[in-house]
């Protein structure tokens, strides 16, 4: 498994990738890739990629992802929110390797047995993208989420979001069960204070 | 059933004091049990307002009470509804009042006596780190 290595370009019927250099106002060589998807031609930029992906959660992550903003997202979502293709229309490999030729790292889960996913949200972590990840504790799955709203199953954080509303839709669109809901507090005075210490 | 304390991240890195948490589904959010603090000290059993709406409950025309929760002032609008605890092997479902309440700035609900303990057998092991909850026969 490589992570974030570009490869030569393959030979695909519906993505095509190819670096084109193009002189700048300076002359600076900047590479604008431009891609074929499914027969459409886009220039994209890694910029343009990160502002459509604002606001949106990821979805679970079966096996393949790539690291933008932080987050792990699925390639087949976010080649689908950039380009607005149906995601039948290209594979998820194909989506992978378009979108580490714009510079985004990729990876595998590494915990993929078959389970429901990666945290939407989570974020990029080396370990997740090479060898097993070490066990770790609930409270340190969670410290990335401090502020937030968070469903999880056993150690594992499903989602995370600002509020349940978002976090509650998540699960039903993707038809997770949670076993817990609630909010990530950092400090003991905001934990207790619900309560007679 | 089975629940262990349920341990969140310090700021100053480790983890805070692991606290007694049930996970208790409301009706119509099942897919999302809210994770409520064991609160023995407390009448009511209360969770967010921002609940309720998520599990089509309506508070509207609901009998509301204020009071003080940590010392901070907040409204409660009371709910009957079905609640539901489950693990791998068993579930138990009861209907129980249940305050929704806003403010809720608190990370869990409250699972007090009205509403949670009044229907289990509860064996609270902290120094080993769980709680068993019975249903009351």
């Amino acid at each position: 498994m490589s992570l974030g290595v570009c490869r030569e370009p393959d030979v695909s019927p519906t993505v095509e990738t190819e670096q084109r250099g193009r002189c700048g106002e300076y002359g600076l060589e900047k590479r604008m890739p431009t891609m074929t998807v499914s027969g459409h031609q886009y220039n994209l930029d890694p910029r343009g990629v990160e502002a459509a992906l604002d606001g949106v959660l990821p979805e679970p992550i079966h096996e393949h992802f790539v690291v933008i903003n932080g987050r792990r997202w699925p390639p087949k979502q976010v080649l689908t929110l950039v380009t607005g293709l149906d995601r039948a229309d290209f594979t998820t490999h194909q989506a992978r390797r378009a979108l580490v030729r714009l510079g985004f790292p990729a990876g595998r889960a590494a915990g993929h047995r078959g389970r429901a996913g990666r945290p939407a949200g989570a974020p990029s972590r080396p370990a997740a993208s090479g060898p097993a990840r070490p066990s770790t504790t609930l409270a340190e799955e969670l410290r990335p989420f401090i502020g937030q709203w968070v469903a999880v199953r056993g150690d594992e954080v499903l989602v995370a979001a600002p509020s349940p509303k978002e976090v509650v839709g998540w699960l039903v669109r993707h038809r997770q069960r949670a076993q817990s809901m609630f909010r990530v507090v950092d400090s003991e005075q905001a934990v207790s204070g619900a309560a007679p210490q | 059933m089975r629940f262990a304390f349920r341990e969140l991240p310090a700021a100053g890195g480790g983890v805070l004091t692991p606290r007694p948490v049930v996970d208790i589904a409301v009706e119509g959010l099942d897919a999302a049990p809210v994770g409520c603090l064991l609160d023995t000290g407390a009448l009511r059993t209360r969770m967010s307002a921002e609940l309720a709406p998520l599990a089509g409950i309506e508070l509207s025309g609901a009998l509301t009470e204020e009071f003080f929760v940590g010392g901070l002032k907040t409204a409660g609008a009371l709910a009957h509804v079905n609640l539901t605890v489950t693990n791998d092997a068993s579930e138990f479902s009861w209907d129980a009042p249940v305050w929704f309440c806003d403010p809720w700035p608190y990370p869990f609900g409250l699972a007090g006596l009205e509403g949670f303990l009044h229907h289990f057998i509860v064996t609270i092991r902290a120094y080993d780190g769980y709680l068993d909850i019975e249903p009351n026969p």
